[in-house]
């Protein structure tokens, strides 16, 4: 079974970000670190594939300035390979244009038997990259997948939901977004580590994806950044001293916020 | 080599973050609920494949040394056994002692005697049976090691004053003696014991001599946990032995022969040696996380009006921090490309290596409580414990004294 995970590379979230006051973009000049919210795609990958019994994990992902240091994360961790598409023009790229490139890259490591993702990226939250892919794929598409089990050309997925989770069958191939914390990611071993220097990474261009470098980047992007501002601070919460009748109050709060 | 490579880096922060998630949270237990620290580093040794690196490397060396005995042509592996290994080979023995002691220097020092002490001690003075009956498990952290020399009234003279003895008695070996102040002595399944051999001569000329003894043998008592001011995550007890009959079997290199002149004590002097220069990770570990703590207390709290960090008085401080920070990274860098180009580190370089890494982390940890004033005397904050963890990075493994001694001799005795 072969199964391909997008993987993005993030600035690290334990050093203060920076926007670029230009661009108003993140500013992603220094070592980017394997979003964590991928790593559980790319165990849960690593995990399907043992249970296959052969097989391959793939890494796709798209990144500036050659930065490979995310990925060789995931190949230490026990993907086999990589796919980093890195260029200039693709400075600006909104969601769209991502599952674009995504999409193509995907496209180059043959015939994956499913495509995993994660179902946000913790820098970007757009949240909308998954379902792109699968459409310009033309694959089926599941969402916030806690659990994913093949059998044959099937996929069986437990859907998170508000309330639980749904039951889902897929057939494969399929693209699935992963919901984070449902596996525990695997530490990379210091062999696995060793072996990810020479795991094979295919890095390639705009060009070689057979897109047009105007496509993509700001003169590809369907949106535009007005304006970035602070976010409100938090405003200070209510507090009820408990005369004997506090139980009633906090049923009241929860019954206004129609939770119970 | 002047910084980490960028592989050693990823296992830098592949142990740093399990140390964070495995072994932090279970801080408080081993600091103060006598939690033994083995089943933390197995997981730590398994988790990173550390168990199945011992193995291989120990097979490599057993079929090495089997194919010397057999007088084979071993050229080509005596040119890679000729180095330490590579230098990303000691660098990943290096970065799990640096890591552990950001959060417990203690169980570095558990590790470190187990599998580096006591499996060294029957790796360098061991038959090839010896090896593969006890120094295997020690490796893998399988089992739990003791090297017990330390007696109630020897401490840095160890040989002068060691009363503990074997004495012949037909085919056996009969061991009696007290020992104290043993990492690992409570839970310890293989303890190498050292002793003079007593032929009926006088003490001051009985050779040193090497056993191994296995938990739960006749007539061999293993204290409970002693009380004491750091470390608590490495338990440390007493061992008895009350006429411990043993066969040659357990003797390091299964003949008498093996002990002849100085070389019970030059095999002690090398684990020393090994022993000293893993003092400058541990110290680096204990002063870069105390740094790290100093830097965030100084930048957060505020007094007349400012961030302490403000002051020049905690500036001084936090400077002196990360000048010893520097010197104890080159130290373990030094150590590294000296092993990996197959240059041990000569007795008196380890001593001075080990007393200025002993005394910068003490100072720095202390400094660190006095930055944290008040906090810093309190348990809840880390830097209480790590000040008097690093106290013992002074007394054990030779004292300071014993390692000025052995630099001023050795620099009198040049020239």
């Amino acid at each position: 079974m072969n199964v391909v995970v997008c993987v993005k590379q993030i600035p690290d979230p334990a050093d203060p970000g920076a926007l670029d006051p230009e661009t108003k973009t993140l500013v992603r000049s220094g070592k980017l670190i394997l979003d964590e919210s991928d790593s559980y795609g790319v165990e849960m990958a690593l995990q399907l594939v043992d249970a296959a019994g052969g097989g391959e994990v793939t890494l796709v992902s798209m990144a500036p300035n050659d930065e490979q240091s995310g990925l060789r994360t995931a190949l230490a961790m026990g993907a086999a390979k990589a796919v980093l598409v890195s260029d200039e023009a693709l400075r600006g790229s909104d969601a769209l244009t991502t599952a674009k490139v995504l999409a193509a890259a995907i496209g180059r490591t043959g015939q994956p038997d499913l495509v995993l993702t994660a179902t946000e990226s913790s820098d970007g939250y757009t949240g909308t990259v998954p379902e792109q892919i699968a459409e310009l794929l033309s694959l089926p598409s599941v969402t916030f997948a806690k659990s994913i089990a093949v059998d044959g050309g099937t996929a069986s997925v437990q859907r998170q939901t508000e309330a639980g989770y749904d039951d889902v069958q897929v057939p494969l191939p399929a693209v699935v977004s992963v919901t984070a914390g449902v596996v525990e990611p695997r530490y990379p071993s210091f062999k696995g580590i060793m072996a990810a220097k020479s795991k094979p990474l295919d890095q390639v261009t705009v060009a070689d994806l057979g897109m047009d470098a105007g496509q993509v980047g700001w003169s590809g992007a369907g949106q535009e950044i007005v304006d970035v501002s602070e976010a409100e601070a938090r405003e200070a919460g209510t507090i009820v001293e408990d005369d004997g009748e506090g139980h009633q109050k906090v049923v009241e709060f929860l019954a206004e916020l129609k939770v119970i | 080599m002047f910084q980490w490579s960028d592989e050693q880096e990823m296992v830098r922060q592949a142990v740093r973050d399990f140390v964070d998630r495995e072994i932090r949270p279970h801080r408080d237990e081993l600091e103060f609920g006598d939690l033994p620290p083995y089943d933390l580093l197995r997981k730590l040794f398994a988790t990173f494949g550390m168990d199945a690196m011992q193995r291989e490397s120990f097979k490599r060396r057993i079929e090495r040394e089997r194919a010397v005995e057999a007088g084979e042509s071993v050229e080509a592996q005596d040119a890679e056994a000729g180095r330490g290994g590579s230098a990303d080979a000691i660098a990943f023995t290096m970065i799990p002692i640096i890591e552990l002691c950001r959060v417990c220097p203690g169980m570095v020092t558990a590790m470190g005697v187990s599998m580096g002490l006591t499996a060294s001690a029957i790796m360098s003075k061991g038959t090839i049976a010896q090896k593969e009956r006890w120094a295997l498990d020690l490796l893998t952290m399988e089992k739990v090691g003791s090297w017990a020399i330390t007696e109630p009234n020897s401490g840095s003279d160890a040989f002068g004053a060691m009363t503990s003895t074997a004495r012949i008695d037909g085919d056996e070996f009969v061991l009696n003696g007290s020992k104290t102040f043993i990492t690992n002595g409570p839970h310890a399944d293989t303890i190498v014991f050292i002793c003079k051999l007593d032929e009926g001569n006088p003490p001051e000329e009985r050779r040193i001599v090497q056993f191994v003894l296995d938990a739960g043998m006749d007539g061999l008592e293993q204290s409970k946990p002693l009380r004491k001011m750091g470390i608590h995550s490495s338990p440390t007890g007493q061992l008895f032995l009350t006429d411990v009959r043993v066969g040659a079997d357990r003797l390091l290199g299964e003949s008498l022969d093996a002990y002849s002149g100085k070389s019970g004590k030059d095999a002690s002097k090398a684990t020393f040696s090994m022993e000293r220069a893993g003092v400058a990770a541990m110290a680096l570990g204990i002063v870069d996380r105390c740094l790290e703590l100093s830097l965030d207390y100084a930048r957060d709290r505020v007094q007349f009006g400012q961030p302490i960090g403000q002051f020049q008085l905690i500036q001084l401080k936090l400077a002196t921090m990360e000048v010893a920070r520097i010197n104890l990274q080159n130290l373990v860098f030094r150590h590294i490309e000296m092993t990996a180009a197959g240059v041990p580190m000569s007795y008196a370089e380890a001593s001075a290596a080990k007393l200025y890494a002993a005394r910068a982390a003490t100072e720095v940890a202390l400094e660190a409580v006095q930055l944290f004033g008040g906090n810093g005397y309190m348990a809840e904050y880390e830097v209480e414990q790590l000040a008097r963890d690093a106290k013992v990075l002074q007394i054990y493994a030779g004292t300071d004294e014993i390692q000025i001694s052995a630099v001023a001799r050795s620099l009198l005795a040049q020239g």
